[in-house]
């Protein structure tokens, strides 16, 4: 149990964190990382099996617009409009889902249509704009500090929940990995036709696959939008947003469980480290960065930062 | 409120030349290269950020400008194919693989645009009459760029089937080995039409620059726009293309005037996603190839 004891001390290490280093800004960017790592890693419950979504944005914008609304027309509390928004989602993965799977829409062929549904969620918040606030989004009203509203003026509060999160998504990634299903979505990935003749379910697992992913970025999204307590279209939907999720995972390696938390350590401290140290004069030149390093990495490196360092290291144990 | 329409069906013709020579430039890489060029609508947002530097900050007049575009252009058609192309098709990377690094240049593009000329809207000033005929009203930029779109295409169409490096170009289309067979060095053809297909991003930026201002995310929309109408007219198949940039084109633009324009691009994404389900070939297409 080497790994599992490891594991604690790591997490131990970063509870203690802002203890060690009270700094309010150093806090908001760990936070930051942590939702995004939990957006990806669910993201990568379906991009490891080769199911490449393009288009996660959409299950952001209807997850936090949905529970959004509810709070501010209603006054709904954002926990219900969590679940709602993570429902909705899994409505619209269910619908969008089957109809892919049921047509055999995979690889390319997927990505694109997943790009183009993103930015239809985009376009229809923007263009409900009498509820949504359209591209200049909407304030949640201020609760002040309050469990049952999901708000707090206190950034160490969602510097916990948003770990707390992230460790749930990463369970349940463990719990994937060790279930039936990540057999039989591997060999789907694989090679579809082979699994299919094997007896494997191939529309039932990757609409379950899809179902918990849509689900849990919901959730993720509802987490980042009761922290910022902003929500707008082109941050929480659309084309941009969904490619950085991807990318995102891409760049720490979507296959191994800890890629898509680094690669979105990396690239959120690479972008604050640039905004940080040249301030507005290089505005896009971290994303310049990222994007040739993701180009590189996608031709030399597939498996990503992670997952190529785990097999160089792993190689070099077995000799 | 027919007016109005009678105009959006016009606005929309003119438009879908246009589109059509955008889905004629994924069309050959795509038919070629057998790369989805996704980056394709960053490219032309680049060609109109030279020729807006040309005008607005050198000084040169517009059509100068444009003609000098073009070799521009072209060239980063060639520096695409040589630093992110050619190493994915050396790396034998699956299509999906291509299109995520195709996607990741877009980023890169999009924002070392906006490093350089910043996230201001940029545009060429020029004031062309509007033409009125009858109860239409159109732009003569509209009308320059969609007879010019017109005689770009019906150019490419000769070269392609009345030279011998079309002839190679279309051969290594339809079966590279067999090309091979013949002496088609598939390489060389490679960098021909991708610098082909970058002149042709100047071509588009060019009747462009009069009628749209640019900005880091201009080049998005397009590249969405002409995907619509590559899926929906069939993947490589030019002709479908040419039919479809038309029905994108009427239907955006009517739809626009009836509801609104995200509505509008809503319906083309719909028609898009429903394309990709139920007919992948495209409408002209013949077998299934997904």
């Amino acid at each position: 149990m080497p790994k599992f004891f490891l594991f604690l001390i790591l997490l131990a290490a970063v509870a203690i964190f802002p203890l060690l280093f009270p700094s309010p800004y150093l806090i908001h960017i760990a936070t930051l990382i942590f939702i995004w790592a939990f957006i990806t890693t669910a993201w990568s419950y379906m991009g490891r099996f080769g199911l490449v979504s393009l288009g996660h944005g959409a299950f952001l914008g209807l997850g936090a617009y949905t529970s959004g609304l509810l709070f501010n027309f209603y006054g709904l509390s954002p926990w219900i409009g969590m679940l709602l928004g993570g429902l909705i989602a899994v409505v619209f993965a269910i619908i969008i889902g089957y109809a892919c799977f049921r047509f055999g829409v995979i690889g390319d062929y997927f990505a694109l249509l997943t790009l183009a549904l993103g930015e239809v969620v985009a376009l229809g918040i923007i263009a409900f704009r009498d509820i949504t606030g359209g591209s200049l989004g909407f304030t949640l009203k201020s609760m002040g500090t309050s469990l049952l509203y999901f708000q707090s003026e206190q950034k160490i509060h969602f510097f916990y929940i948003s770990l707390g999160f992230l460790i749930v998504a990463m369970l349940v990634w463990v719990w994937i990995d060790r279930s039936k299903m990540q057999k039989a979505l591997r060999a789907i990935g694989e090679d579809e036709i082979a699994a299919s003749t094997l007896g494997v379910g191939i529309i039932r697992y990757k609409m379950i696959i899809t179902m918990i992913s849509a689900f849990m970025t919901a959730i993720g999204a509802v987490l980042y939008a009761q922290y910022i307590t902003y929500l707008n279209p082109h941050t929480l939907s659309g084309v941009p947003p969904s490619l950085e999720i991807a990318f995102k995972a891409i760049l720490g390696g979507m296959f191994s469980l800890w890629g898509p938390a680094i690669g979105t350590a990396l690239t959120v401290s690479l972008e604050e480290y640039f905004r940080v140290a040249y301030g507005s004069t290089f505005v896009g030149f971290s994303q310049i960065i990222y994007g040739l390093a993701l180009v590189l990495l996608i031709i030399f490196l597939p498996k990503g930062i992670y997952g190529s360092l785990h097999d160089f290291f792993s190689r070099k144990k077995s000799r | 409120m027919t007016e109005l329409i009678l105009n959006a069906i016009a606005n929309g013709i003119l438009l879908g030349g246009v589109l059509a020579l955008l889905a004629f430039g994924l069309n050959l890489i795509f038919g070629v290269v057998k790369i989805i060029h996704l980056a394709y609508g960053q490219c032309i947002m680049l060609g109109m950020y030279v020729i807006y530097t040309m005008v607005d900050r050198v000084g040169i007049p517009l059509i100068p400008a444009c003609l000098i575009t073009l070799p521009i252009t072209g060239i980063i058609g060639l520096l695409l194919q040589w630093a992110v192309i050619n190493p994915l098709l050396k790396a034998k990377a699956n299509p999906l693989t291509q299109l995520l690094a195709l996607a990741g240049l877009t980023i890169v593009i999009e924002n070392v645009a906006q490093l350089i000329w910043g996230a201001d809207l940029r545009g060429v000033k020029v004031q062309l009459p509007l033409i009125n005929i009858g109860s239409l009203f159109l732009r003569t930029s509209s009308l320059i760029a969609f007879f010019g779109a017109l005689l770009t295409l019906f150019g490419l169409y000769l070269f392609l089937n009345r030279t011998y490096l079309g002839l190679a170009i279309r051969c290594t289309a339809q079966n590279v080995d067999s090309a091979k067979l013949m002496g088609v060095n598939p390489q060389a053809i490679y960098f021909v039409t991708m610098a082909a297909g970058g002149i042709l991003t100047g071509i588009i930026a060019a009747f462009f620059s009069p009628i749209y201002a640019v900005h880091p995310h201009f080049g998005g929309s397009f590249t969405m726009m002409a995907f619509i109408i590559v899926v929906l007219g069939g993947m490589g198949n030019l002709l479908g293309g040419f039919i479809g940039a038309f029905i994108i084109g009427v239907v955006t633009s009517v739809s626009a005037v009836l509801t609104s324009t995200e509505i509008a691009d809503i319906i083309a994404l719909v028609i898009f996603i429903a394309v990709i389900l139920v007919r992948p070939q495209g409408l002209m297409g013949l077998k299934v190839s997904r």
